[in-house]
Parts: C-alpha cells; structure tokens; sequence
C-alpha cells in the first residue's frame, strides 16, 4: 500500500516539475514588443520643459513647435527676396554665388547634391537617377548638360545655361513636380549645391 | 488546266506571303512608334504629365483621345505661337495652370505622333497578384499558442501512456494467475494533501517557486527602463525597408538634423511630398494607397487639384522609440560627424553602409521601427572606453588641451576659458 501511494506521488512530481518548466517557458516568451516594459520613475524620463514636437495645449493649434511671427528673422539670416513667380525667377539670375569656388566647398556641394538631388537628378546630373530607374512615378527629369530645355514659365533656354542665382530659386522654391528643399539645406549648403551643379552643367 | 491551277496557287501563295509580310512591317512599325513615344514621353513630358493622373500639368491619356492629331502638333511644337494667334480652345487649355508648358520647336512631326500614340495606349495594365499583399500579423500570439498546444498535447500523451502502462502490468499480472488487488480511489482534494505532506515534494515545490521567481526578478531588475526591442505601432505604416534599403533613400535626406544638431528630427511632411507628390502607389482600380493618403489628409492636400487646404492640417502623431532621459546630453552630430571614423571602425560598419547602423542597427531591413541597442548607460560608457579617437589629436579642440597642459607645466595661468569654458553648451543644453 505505501509503495504504491509513493508511485503515485512521483508521478504526481513528474507532472509537477512539468508545468512548471512549461510555464516558464511561456513567460518567458511574453515579452510585448509594443510596450517599454517596467519602468521605474518614468518621471525622470519625460521631460519638465516641452520639447519641439509635442502635443502643447497652451497654443491654439496644439503643438509646441510654431510657426515665427511675420517678419521676423533669426539674427545673421539672409532672407531670400525673389518671389515665387516667373519674375522673381528671371530677377534671381542677377546673384552670385557668394562661396568662392575651392575643392573643400565644391566636395561638400558633392555630399549634400548626392544625398538630396542625387535620387531622381542622378549623380552625373544627367536626370537617371536610381528612383526615376525604379520608374513608380517619378519621370522626365532633365538632363543638366546636353539639349535638355529649362521647363521655368517664361524661361526658353536650356538647363546647361542656367545661371548660379537660378539654380538657388529652383532649390529655394522647387519647380513643377520637384519640391522645395529650403527645409533641408541651409543658405550656404544651397550655394554649395549650386556650385557643384554648375560643375555638372559643364559636361 | 493543271497548269491554269498551278499559277492560281502560286499567286495565292505570294498574296499569302505578302498579306503576312506586310501585317508583320506594319505591327513592327507600330511598335517602334510607341517604344519611341515611351523614350520620348519620359524625356521630354513626363517630368510634368501622367498618363491617368494629373500632375503639374493634366493627365494625357484623356486629353490625347479629345483632340484631333493635327491640333495636338501644333500644340506641342509651340503652344505659346498656337495661343498668341488667338486660337480660344489653346488659351481654354493654358488656364489648367499658371505654369506654362514648355515650347518643344525641335520635335519633328512624327516624333510627336509616337509621342501621341504612346499617350493613348499607355503602359500595359500589370495584374497585380493579390494574394501577395496578405500581411502577416500577430505572429507572436501564434507562436505563443502554438506553444501552449504543444504542452497541452504533451501532457495529454503523458497521461496516456500512463494509464496504458498500468493496464498492461495488470493483465501481465493477471495472466500469472497473481489477483490484483483494486487500489482504493484516492480523490483529488486528499491527493492534493497527501502532497503536501510529503516533505520530497514541498521541498521541490519549494526550490522550483524559489528558482522561477528568483530569475523573473533578476530578468526583470535588469530590464527595467530598458527599452530594447521596443515596437510600437506608428500612424502611418512607413516601412525603412522600402525607403532606406530598396530605395537606397540616404538617411540624411529626411533626417537632416541629425548632422547638424543635437536632435536627429523626424521629417516634416514636405519631405515626404518631394517624392510622394508624384508617388502615389496607385492600386489596379486607381486608388491611391491608403498610406500615402494619410500624408495627403495630414496636409489637406488634394491629388486631384493638387491644391493645400491649410484648414485641414493637422500633425501626424509619431510614437517616439528613442527616448533618451533628459538628465542625459546626447548630441548626434557630434556623434555622426566628428565622431564618424573612431564609430565606424569601433562598430565595423561597412564604408558602403551609414555611420547611423553603429546604434541604431539594419535600419534598412526594419519594415517597422524599432530600438536596436539598450540605450543604457553601460553601452555608452563601454563605447567609449573602446573607441579609438587617436586619429583626431590635430584636432583644434585636441590642440587646445595641448595647449592648456604646457601652460600647465610652465606654471602658468589657466582660466576655465582655456578650456572651453566660455561655450555656450557647457551650461545651457
């Protein structure tokens, strides 16, 4: 009678010690990728003051980033006078590149060119960039050296002659299905760009 | 008459040969036409017209099929003549947009009709499999239910075997003539408690509960406020698989900050229009996907006008993975830019792939988002023990701690200023 009471309890540890693993097992396996788990003080975390872009209920719109008021400017910047039209695009020709022409400089216009400009213009410039190869909507991007003529309203030359100060507009602005790339390229970085296209135009 | 037949066949035969020669030079002709038209439409229109959208200019297709071809030519040779020679349906067509379209005076007449011919045909419609576009989610749950059933079964099998066992010992036992003796039925509650009093098992019930709880303790210490791994589920399914690997987009087209800043930002939505005017990902039945449309409803913005209703803006609301304590300074640039050769080679990233992987891992073979490294105090401080920055002592900053140490040693004296004590950064972050 003991003997068999003793069987029964050892398979009872067997069954035991089984759900036990198992159970660790699958604990262990609950980590919930869509949560950052325990924290402790997850007040020392967020910050006290508001940061850029977040929710921020003491503005009308929400938001803590806002836009400057009217007319102002951030000391030592350059605003960009031209407008946005024909016009403003024919007066811009009128500007120089205020970067002197160095390798250190036109390496740079380089860097920033192949990163920004060079997906759709191509990095020679000739309008084969690997997202207009990929061909999923972005097409007919003209070529800066060759016959390519210049699609600016007003404007009847060719792409190679535009000049330093109309390159910047059509960075500052964008054109047509291009956009404007003034909120990734500073003033200077833009003029580095420039002088590097002009390089381009020259093949 | 044989003769009358033979020369009957024999024309029959040429005017045969002839009929397919002629429908193959014909077919193959068409063909060029529209290859050219392809080139030419991708050279010299497509950078403002679709086929079957509208862009900066209308969509073609339509417009191609309502005129007749003569009218087209002259239109696109020189539109601007066409409309000075008070031509009213030209001036109707220019008031599309305050663009206008550029005069094309070297396109011969033929060049033009492949142009056209290829603009009333358009690209073949792609049979887009629809069985490929399942997306496979909740892939944990599965597998943890998977687990689940496996155990199920296991411990189900268990007990089989158990009863099967002592079934056979009880017919061997019969057949030696042996009486079995019936075991008196135990219920459960009184099994339960004979259990307990068993000191073996209170002992091992004991060592295991210790042993269990004891490691998600430790487990959980570790990782508390550690973030490794963490997914969480963003506004819009943006996938830096496609973006940063397949369409080999540089990380600092939209993270421009990161090189020039402290913060690395998220882009603001007018970078995701400098493609995603033109990419629309459009479906079979001419839906624009519904992704890109959450771009487009953030901005008000009108595919078909192409026009922004700035009432409708309204932010899209990224969940943040990365997140730094503020009582820790992290600057990227200095990181990215200055920092770039020791991070490289202390990381082993590839020149071909961007300084950016050291931290935050394959970004481009992440369909979602996620934290790569534990952003812990330890694996910073264990970066820099390592990494080798011997490569920038010409460094002015370098130069100047130089500079500061031989003043040092001369005995002269040296103001905090000397050692940069007037940035700025040193107190306002």
């Amino acid at each position: 009678m003991k003997g068999s009471t003793l069987a029964m309890n050892k398979k009872y540890i067997v069954y035991a010690a089984f759900t036990v693993l198992a159970a660790v097992a699958m604990l262990s396996a609950c980590t919930d990728k869509r949560s950052t788990g325990l924290e402790y003080a997850r007040n020392m975390y967020d910050p006290i003051a508001y940061n850029q872009d977040q929710p921020n209920k003491n503005f009308v719109n929400g938001q803590t980033a806002q836009t400057p008021p009217l007319n102002t400017d951030p000391v030592g910047f350059v605003r960009f006078e031209y407008a946005n039209t024909p016009e403003g695009f024919a007066a811009s020709g009128a500007l120089v590149n205020p970067l002197s022409l160095t390798e250190k400089n036109l390496l740079e216009g380089k860097h920033y060119y192949n990163v920004f400009c060079g997906p759709c213009h191509g990095e020679k410039g000739d309008g084969q960039g690997h997202i207009v190869k990929l061909d999923k909507g972005i097409a007919g991007v003209p070529s800066y050296y060759g016959e390519d003529p210049s699609h600016h309203t007003g404007e009847t030359g060719l792409v190679k002659d535009l000049s330093a100060g109309k390159i910047y507009h059509t960075i500052f602005y964008g054109l047509n299905s291009m956009g404007s790339y003034a909120s990734q390229l500073t003033p200077t970085e833009r003029w580095k760009v420039v002088m590097y296209v002009q390089q381009l135009q020259k093949q | 008459m044989r003769n009358i037949s033979l020369i009957f066949r024999k024309g029959l035969k040429s005017v045969f040969v002839f009929a397919i020669l002629s429908f193959l030079m014909v077919a193959g002709a068409q063909a060029q036409d529209l290859v050219e038209g392809k080139t030419l439409f991708k050279g010299k229109c497509a950078s403002c017209h679709a086929l079957d959208q509208n862009a900066t200019g209308p969509a073609l297709t339509p417009k191609m099929n309502e005129r007749e071809e003569g009218y087209l030519i002259k239109w696109i040779r020189n539109n601007v003549e066409l409309r000075a020679s008070g031509d009213k349906t030209a001036i109707e067509a220019a008031n599309y947009s305050p663009t206008e379209m550029t005069a094309f005076p070297t396109l011969t007449d033929d060049q033009i009709k492949n142009i056209i011919a290829y603009a009333k045909v358009g690209e073949p419609k792609k049979i887009v499999d629809a069985g490929t576009a399942v997306v496979d989610e909740g892939v944990s749950t599965l597998s943890l239910l998977g687990v689940i059933a496996i155990i199920i079964v296991s411990i189900i099998v268990l007990v089989v075997l158990g009863r099967a066992i002592k079934m056979l010992e009880r017919l061997i036992l019969q057949k030696q003539g042996i009486e079995v003796v019936e075991e008196e039925n135990v219920s459960l509650a009184v099994g339960i408690k004979g259990l307990f009093k068993n000191k073996k098992f209170v002992f091992f019930f004991v060592i295991c509960l210790i042993a269990v709880l004891g490691s998600f303790g430790w487990m959980g210490m570790w990782n508390t406020g550690v973030h490794t791994g963490y997914q969480p589920v963003q506004p819009i399914k943006f996938s830096h698989e496609l973006h940063a690997g397949i369409n080999q987009i540089d990380c600092q087209y939209c993270h421009t900050s990161a090189f020039k800043s402290k913060n690395s930002t998220i882009p603001s939505l007018n970078v995701c229009m400098n493609c995603h005017k033109a990419v629309q990902a459009r479906k079979e039945d001419g839906q624009i996907s519904p992704e890109i449309m959450k771009i487009y409803n953030a901005l008000g913005y009108d595919a078909d006008k192409q026009t922004y209703d700035k009432t409708k803006e309204k932010p899209v609301e990224w969940v943040r993975v990365h997140n730094l304590p503020d009582f820790a300074y992290f600057n990227h640039a200095q990181h990215v830019v200055v920092g770039e050769a020791a991070i490289r080679k202390q990381a082993g990233i590839k020149p071909t792939d961007p300084v950016c992987f050291a931290c935050h891992g394959p970004v481009n073979t992440m369909e979602e988002i996620y934290q790569y490294s534990p952003l812990t105090m330890k694996w910073c401080i264990n970066c820099h023990k390592e990494a080798d920055i011997s490569g920038k002592k010409n460094d002015a900053f370098y130069a100047n701690v130089i500079a500061a140490h031989e003043k040092i040693k001369k005995g002269e004296k040296i103001t905090p200023a000397a050692l940069g004590g007037l940035e700025c950064g040193k107190c306002h972050y």
